[in-house]
């Protein structure tokens, strides 16, 4: 099945790995859960030779062990969780792979945005069926998140500060009361939560202030925030993982050189610590420069050399993907990039030459043609 | 699964992954198993401890419960014993410290030193400390190198450490020593312990495999565990230097202790060496009396000389010292706390501390000490139940609602309900964590998810507020008595003020010196600290203190509390603050970049702070000694604002001018007559520099001539100057028409010409520049500047005025007190005040030119005097070579009739100046 879709949801892609896990978990389970919550956490951060366990199970997310044990703490109480941080920090990643782990089923989600309203959280209906058979249960469109608390399992609201207030007001009354009542119909007109239901939202917080959570919704939920990653090795970590597993999506055998990841990391290191020290926005680059983005200069790379070149990952198209990716503003992002290339990376391929070299030409290449 | 376990399956862990080989496994855990036995199987009891560890603490209050020794050892700089005494008078934690300034033997330029060695409640040093001191017959001898040797023995690169001072550094930039540093050597294996333990920090690791399992153990199964630690940190570690230096200083605890042993004649069976767990396992020949190594020789201390004193600490302090993670401390105390309630001990303190509480009556009845009779201890080490029961609960329940109130104190919107969600996210993630009970780690986790939102409402964040409280930051406190006789003197000069010196917040005193004359000592001291003290220790709110004003009422904001250290450390220079500041101005004339500027300003800090006229000569030689050996004018402006200070300062108050004031006139008119004309040309002398040069030339010269100087030398000295910058020509032009070799007509004329001039136009400005320099040295050219600037203003294009605008601003803004006034006024003088006169305003210089010869005065008093007498007019015209006649028509008295009238009604006063004129 992991063969005919394009990105398998967490929950088939590590299925097999999920049943052995409740196959050996004897800890206590919360309400329906399918693991316990060590298990849960084990799932998501990996295994330790101390754990005890016979097969190894690899890390899927990378970041502090607090944050997971404090979110799955939280879906495991009353109260929804909301993780929150900037963009590319892995927060969906870290959403699906609890809900996942905890329910098998990380597909429940709404999508928050402008044009969301209370009836993808609540339910709707078969406007033609209504007029067939009248108003029924049968007639109606329950959403994602009625389905998640029918079944007693996780529902997911991504980008939950995009959607209006009185969309995200709707969560409330679902959030405490547990429970949605259709006024529509007259009988079996209430749907309760099963054990086992909770919310997990994601937040970016850089909209903040563009539709800002209600102080009674963000009482129903639990903050969890995620900060960007600034340790160069599980960065260069997560790097690898993302970018094996897009290879493999894209059934491309193509090797990643050690020194290239290397040369990405440092300049997206740079590229940050130029960022934090400029005072306006003009010199900062509009890129928020995350994990994900970094990813995404690589894949790009990838798929150019796979299709365009030679199969083999060279530093001057790492060089031109990285322009590529970050240059969204002319001449702003441009005029940084120009500078970044002449003041820094210039001087370093003098200095250690061999691939920073090709990576100041890609580089070079691609800023003169996009000017 | 027993209490141990875990710790076992951690260190047993570490073993494996950094043995590097089956073989080497096994060599190491046989090494442990010896390591320990030998520790356990010492003649002198070996008590292993770690630093701020509550087990420590507890398991040493019980041993010495058990069975006092008459002998304790104590791994703490032998050199700091008698400050031990001391302690009973401060409230802890505070810092013993050694501190040395003027070095011997060490490398120059490397002082200050100072060694801290900060000592908290829950420790178990301090409960040997105050069970040896408050028990007769009882000795207590610190082993440890001397704070001489600890910089002796310090590696090169850990010499100079990099101060970073900031507001909750208590220490400053001591080198911190402690009782039984236990951690991890190297960062891999600490690193490995952390992952696998599933826990942040090393605070957080000890506190759940170590701190919490030992809590409840028997005296045999802590020895054993400390042991057992201490060993494998040392044979995992990487040897090295530190390590070499940690060996050094276990031969010398042990020569000390056979020393002590072999002059005392005690029995060793009654002594108890406490000491860190990594020494308790130590390999050195010299380990255990039994030892037969051949005898240690001690390096000689070095000739510095060493002050030593208390200084307040706090936990955050000890944190950030040693790195640990923030709080650590704080839980420890907490845990401390808990601990003595709990287990109904009685721990040691000191008779008459200050500061503690005195101890409730403890609400359980004590738990069974613990089965003393194991005899196998292996099993002691396996078998120890867990401690739980309802207190926990409640204690995490009183938590949760207390964190909550203080949350919404702070501004979150925090209720009841998140007290039950922290409550139940605590248990929950402890169970998680594979904890028994929730540790405040995991409490803390917890009320940061379910309370912490976005943003922050107000000042503290959640993590803070748990800090807080569970127990929070404690700052320790110095006693008066145990304060060095500065700082006592202090304290006792400021007590008319009414203030609390122990209190950490700001105070605010009000001095009204008129009502109460009595306060002016407190206002002088006040005065003197805020040169001594760091910024913000004293600050004053109302009030100056400059030369000739006298202060009538002052308001201050003090902070002595919490700059107690500061005060201990001044102790060390001196007796009394003034002994101090004398001494830091004398140092500060004595550097070798002081200036003449710096020994005035010497000069009148120790007018204003400490009286007295000799020190001031004293210092006012200096300067004068300074002067005269510069080769620069670069100060020149700041010795002139200071000197002229200085002269009317003396004119006021003294009958005449101190002789050192006289020989840095004399000195300063020769020296910058002398370089005044290298001064024109110089490029890198700027026109502020000549201005001010000119400025004591000119100000100063009747004083100076009065006193010797030659006029020639200045008339030479601006005839010589040739400068080519037009700001500075501009100067010289101003400064030839003061000496009169050039007329102010020319001087006009010369500026006419330049402003009629395109090819000069641009640079006309610079011009400007130099006049309004001028304007200082040469008040009385203000008229003529004013004149110039207006025509400027009235006559320069705008792309050559516009962009000068922004310099003239500035340099006014600079120089405000010196240029604006004049300038001002003299506008003042000039324009007109109201927009009526402006209509008919006619710029002085634009005016037609009055007739060359003023009206002689007609009539009038002065003109009949002079007609009556002629005999004095005429001699000082034959002085001067005038030839001239009296006017013929001689106006009569009675031509001016009112005058005339007023002479005949009262003619005393006439008549009394006829008579002394013809008498």
């Amino acid at each position: 099945m992991t063969n005919e879709m394009l990105r398998a949801p967490a929950e088939v892609k590590y299925a097999e790995e999920l049943d052995w896990l409740e196959s050996v978990d004897d800890g206590p389970k919360p309400f329906s859960w399918r693991l316990s919550p060590r298990m849960v956490r084990l799932f998501v951060l990996g295994s330790e030779r101390s754990d005890g366990l016979e097969r190894e199970i690899p890390q899927k997310w990378f970041g502090e062990r607090s944050f997971v044990e404090r979110s799955i703490v939280t879906l495991a109480s009353d109260r929804g969780l909301l993780l929150i941080g900037d963009p590319g920090t892995g927060k969906s990643w870290l959403a699906e792979l609890l809900a996942a782990a905890i329910c098998r089923n990380s597909t429940l989600g709404v999508q928050g945005t402008a044009g969301t309203t209370e009836d993808h959280i609540k339910y709707s209906w078969n406007v033609s069926m209504v007029i067939a058979k009248g108003q029924s249960r049968a007639s109606m469109i329950p959403s994602p998140i009625m389905t998640a608390m029918e079944q007693g399992v996780i529902g997911r609201f991504e980008e939950l500060t995009r959607s209006t207030s009185d969309v995200q007001d709707a969560l409330i009354s679902i959030l405490s009361e547990k429970y949605i009542s259709i006024p529509e119909l007259d009988t079996d007109n209430i749907v309760f939560a099963k054990p086992g239901f909770s919310v997990i939202a994601t937040a970016n917080s850089r909209d903040r202030g563009v539709n800002d959570l209600s102080s009674a919704l963000k009482r129903r939920f639990n903050f969890v925030r995620i900060p960007v990653v600034t340790s160069k090795a599980s960065e260069a970590e997560i790097v690898r993982f993302r970018t094996t597993e897009l290879l493999r999506r894209h059934r491309i055998e193509l090797d990643l050189p050690p020194t290239l990841l290397d040369i990405l990391l440092q300049s997206f290191a740079d590229l940050r610590a130029a960022a934090a020290s400029a005072t306006s926005e003009d010199e900062k680059l509009e890129s928020a420069l995350s994990t994900a983005e970094q990813i995404g200069v690589l894949e790009d790379a990838i798929l150019h050399s796979n299709f365009f070149g030679d199969r083999t990952l060279r530093a001057q198209t790492l060089g031109g993907a990285l322009v590529g990716s970050l240059a969204r503003r002319t001449p702003e992002d441009l005029a940084i990039l120009n500078k970044y290339w002449h003041g820094v990376v210039e001087p370093r391929s003098k200095k250690e030459g061999g691939e920073w070299t090709d990576f100041l030409e890609g580089g070079r290449q691609a800023i003169s043609t996009l000017s | 699964m027993s209490t141990f376990a875990a710790l076992r399956g951690q260190l047993l862990d570490a073993a494996t992954a950094f043995a590097g080989g089956p073989d080497a496994l096994s060599e190491i855990l046989a090494g442990l198993v010896d390591d320990v036995d030998r520790a356990l199987r010492e003649e002198l009891e070996i008590f292993p401890v770690c630093h701020h560890s509550p087990a420590s603490a507890l398991a040493m209050t019980r041993r010495l419960r058990d069975r006092q020794p008459k002998v304790i050892y104590l791994e703490l700089c032998e050199d700091l014993r008698p400050l031990l005494e001391e302690l009973r008078n401060c409230r802890l934690p505070v810092a013993l410290q050694a501190f040395a300034t003027e070095l011997e033997g060490f490398p120059p330029g490397s002082g200050p030193l100072s060694v801290v060695a900060p000592l908290t409640e829950a420790s178990a040093e301090y409960q040997a400390i105050a069970y040896a001191l408050d028990t007769p017959g009882v000795e207590l001898v610190l082993v440890d190198r001397s704070a001489d040797h600890v910089f002796q023995w310090l590696p090169q690169e850990e010499a100079e450490p990099v101060a970073a001072e900031h507001d909750g550094d208590l220490h400053g930039d001591a080198v911190g020593v402690e009782v039984g540093d236990l951690r991890p050597r190297f960062a891999e294996l600490e690193e490995h312990l952390l992952r696998h333990g599933k826990v942040r920090h090393w605070s957080e690791w000890w506190d759940q495999y170590v701190e919490q399992p030992l809590a409840g153990a028997d005296y045999d199964t802590y020895r054993q565990a400390m042991a057992l630690i201490g060993s494998l940190f040392r044979r995992l570690g990487p040897g090295g230097e530190r390590l070499a230096g940690d060996e050094e200083r276990e031969r010398h605890m042990w020569t000390r202790i056979r020393e002590h042993l072999a002059v005392s004649g005690a029995d060793p069976a009654t002594c108890l060496y406490v000491c860190g767990a990594f020494h308790a396992v130590s390999t050195v020949p010299e380990f255990g009396l039994a030892a037969d190594a051949p005898a240690y020789t001690i390096t000689p201390a070095t000739a510095t000389r060493w002050l030593y004193g208390l200084i307040p600490s706090s936990h955050s302090a000890i944190e950030a010292q040693f790195g640990l993670a923030q709080g650590s401390v704080s839980i420890a105390a907490a845990t401390w706390a808990k601990a003595t309630t709990r287990g109904g001990l009685t721990p040691y303190r000191l008779r008459g501390q200050r500061g503690t509480r005195s101890r409730t009556t403890p609400v359980r009845a004590a738990v069974p000490a613990p089965a003393e009779q194991v005899t196998d201890r292996l099993s002691g080490f396996l078998v120890t139940p867990p401690v739980l029961d309802g207190l926990d609960e409640a204690e995490l329940r009183g938590w949760c609602v207390d964190l909550v109130r203080l949350a919404r104190r702070n501004g979150y919107l925090a209720s009841t309900a998140d007290a039950i969600a922290v409550f139940e996210t605590s248990i929950l993630l402890a169970g998680l964590r594979n904890r028994a009970r929730p540790t405040p780690y995991d409490f803390q986790d917890a009320a940061v998810t379910c309370i912490e939102k976005d943003v922050v409402p107000g000042r503290r964040d959640i993590r803070r507020l748990c800090e807080i409280l569970l127990g929070g930051d404690r700052i320790g406190e110095v006693g008066y008595d145990a304060l060095p006789p500065l700082a006592r003197d202090v304290y006792d000069r400021l007590e008319p003020l009414g203030l609390d010196p122990g209190r950490r917040t700001q105070q605010r005193a009000l001095l009204d010196l008129r009502a109460d004359p009595e306060l002016v000592p407190c206002s002088d001291l006040l005065w003197v600290l805020r040169q001594l003290l760091p910024e913000g220790a004293v600050r004053p709110i109302m009030g100056a203190r400059r030369l000739g004003e006298r202060p009538i009422q002052e308001s201050w904001d003090l902070a002595i509390g919490r700059h107690q250290r500061s005060i201990v450390e001044l102790g060390y220079e001196g007796v009394t603050v003034e002994q101090v500041l004398e001494q830091r101005l004398r140092r500060k004339v004595r550097e070798p970049q002081a200036g003449a500027g710096v020994a005035l300003a010497a000069v009148e800090d120790a007018i204003l702070y400490l009286g007295g006229r000799r020190f001031a000569d004293e210092l006012g030689n200096r300067a004068v000694e300074l002067l005269a050996a510069e080769r620069t004018v670069d100060d020149a402006p700041e010795v002139l604002r200071r000197i002229r200070r200085l002269l009317a300062h003396y004119r006021a108050t003294q009958p005449g001018l101190p002789a050192w004031c006289e020989a840095f006139v004399t000195a300063g008119y020769a020296h910058y007559c002398t370089l005044l004309p290298t001064a024109f040309v110089d490029e890198d002398t700027g026109v502020r520099q000549v201005g001010a040069m000119l400025g004591f030339l000119f100000s100063m010269e009747s004083l100076a001539l009065s006193l010797g100087c030659d006029r020639v030398q200045l008339e030479l000295a601006v005839r010589q100057a040739h400068p080519q910058e037009p700001a500075k020509m501009a100067l010289l032009w101003a400064a030839q028409t003061q000496l009169g070799l050039l007329s102010q007509a020319r001087l006009r004329a010369r500026c006419d010409e330049l402003l009629a001039n395109p090819l000069v136009i641009p640079s006309f400005p610079l011009y400007l520049s130099g006049f309004v320099q001028a304007l200082e040295p040469f008040p009385a050219l203000a008229p003529f500047v004013v004149e110039v600037l207006s025509k400027a203003f009235a006559r320069l294009p705008d792309e050559v005025l516009l962009p000068w605008l922004p310099t003239l601003i500035t340099t006014l803004r600079r120089h405000a007190l010196e240029l604006v006034p004049v300038l001002v006024r003299e506008a003042g003088r000039t324009f007109p005040a109201s927009l009526a006169e402006l209509d008919e305003w006619v710029a002085p210089w634009e005016r037609p030119a009055l007739s060359a010869v003023p009206a002689r005065p007609t009539g009038g008093p002065v003109a009949g005097l002079l007609a009556g007498h002629p005999q004095a007019c005429d001699a000082v015209a034959a002085l001067l070579g005038c030839v001239g006649e009296w006017p013929t028509s001689a106006v009569s008295i009675a031509a001016a009739p009112a005058v005339g009238e007023l002479l005949t009604r009262h003619p005393a006063a006439t008549g009394a100046v006829a008579a002394l004129l013809t008498g």
